[in-house]
């Protein structure tokens, strides 16, 4: 892959990762569990051990990894267009926006 | 050691959150004279910040991930038992900003690389956002970091 590629690439990932991201956090798709009360570590979604759960770290790592995925898939259809730059950022603001909706549960109680 | 580390992750949040908003003062509201206190400000180059930029928001980010489980076990479980949902809640939402920040961080090396034209909208929108997202986090971390005091708890 070369840097023109890379270039081109680079606001696939970062919306793919957004999306991905806002879907893993709703759908709770974590590649792994971390409990921190006792300090270990799960494959995928685990339920409580002892103490709360924590999936943020598995959000992450699905996150970047389906990215990645979508950035190299997205390759081949970006190679006479330019870089879609709007799209690294318009897809993210978007997610921010969906956040505000998705959390307002936590003002309402 | 995790108060030595809370401690650290605010100062430096507190290094990138001048940094960020610096750069997004000189992208949105530029000058080109340096006479007087807010002209300095907005003078100043851009392009200069970036590579402070990734690499403080990396550094705050992986902190704030390393001290994240004692707010999990210690902190929410508090805050939950205090209904102080609201508080939680913006902590959530700062989770996620952080996370889309942390996706967003090599589109925002790639717009602030070299100066391209078909670009510019892009670099102007990624800071805001990224400046948004800090100053975000920044306010609901110092808030969390306080609560006791806030709510008299």
């Amino acid at each position: 892959m070369n840097n023109n590629q890379i270039e081109k690439i680079i606001p696939v990932f970062s919306a793919a990762f957004a999306l991905i991201y806002i879907v893993s956090v709703e759908m709770n798709w974590a590649l792994f569990t971390y409990h921190p009360k006792i300090k270990q570590w799960g494959w995928l979604v685990e339920p409580a051990r002892d103490g709360p759960p924590m999936y943020w770290y598995g959000w992450l790592v699905t996150s970047t990894l389906g990215a990645a995925a979508a950035s190299v898939i997205a390759l081949p259809l970006l190679k006479n267009r330019p870089t879609p730059y709007w799209l690294g950022w318009v897809v993210p603001l978007l997610v921010i926006l969906s956040v505000f909706y998705l959390f307002r549960d936590w003002f309402l109680r | 050691m995790s108060t030595f580390l809370l401690i650290l992750h605010g100062l430096l949040a507190v290094a990138l959150l001048g940094s960020i908003t610096h750069q997004a003062v000189a992208v949105v509201w530029p000058a080109r004279s340096k006479a007087g206190f807010v002209n300095a400000y907005r003078s100043v180059s851009s392009r200069a910040y970036v590579n402070a930029n990734i690499v403080l928001f990396l550094v705050v980010a992986s902190l704030g991930g390393y001290i994240y489980p004692i707010y999990r076990v210690w902190v929410r479980t508090y805050m939950e038992n205090a209904r102080l949902f609201p508080a939680v809640g913006s902590f959530e939402i700062k989770e996620q900003f952080i996370a889309i920040g942390l996706g967003m961080l090599p589109l925002y090396w790639l717009v602030w690389r070299r100066p391209d034209p078909a670009s510019a909208s892009a670099r102007t929108a990624v800071t805001l956002m990224f400046c948004f997202i800090v100053w975000f986090a920044f306010i609901v971390g110092h808030i969390l970091n306080n609560i006791r005091g806030f709510f008299g708890l």
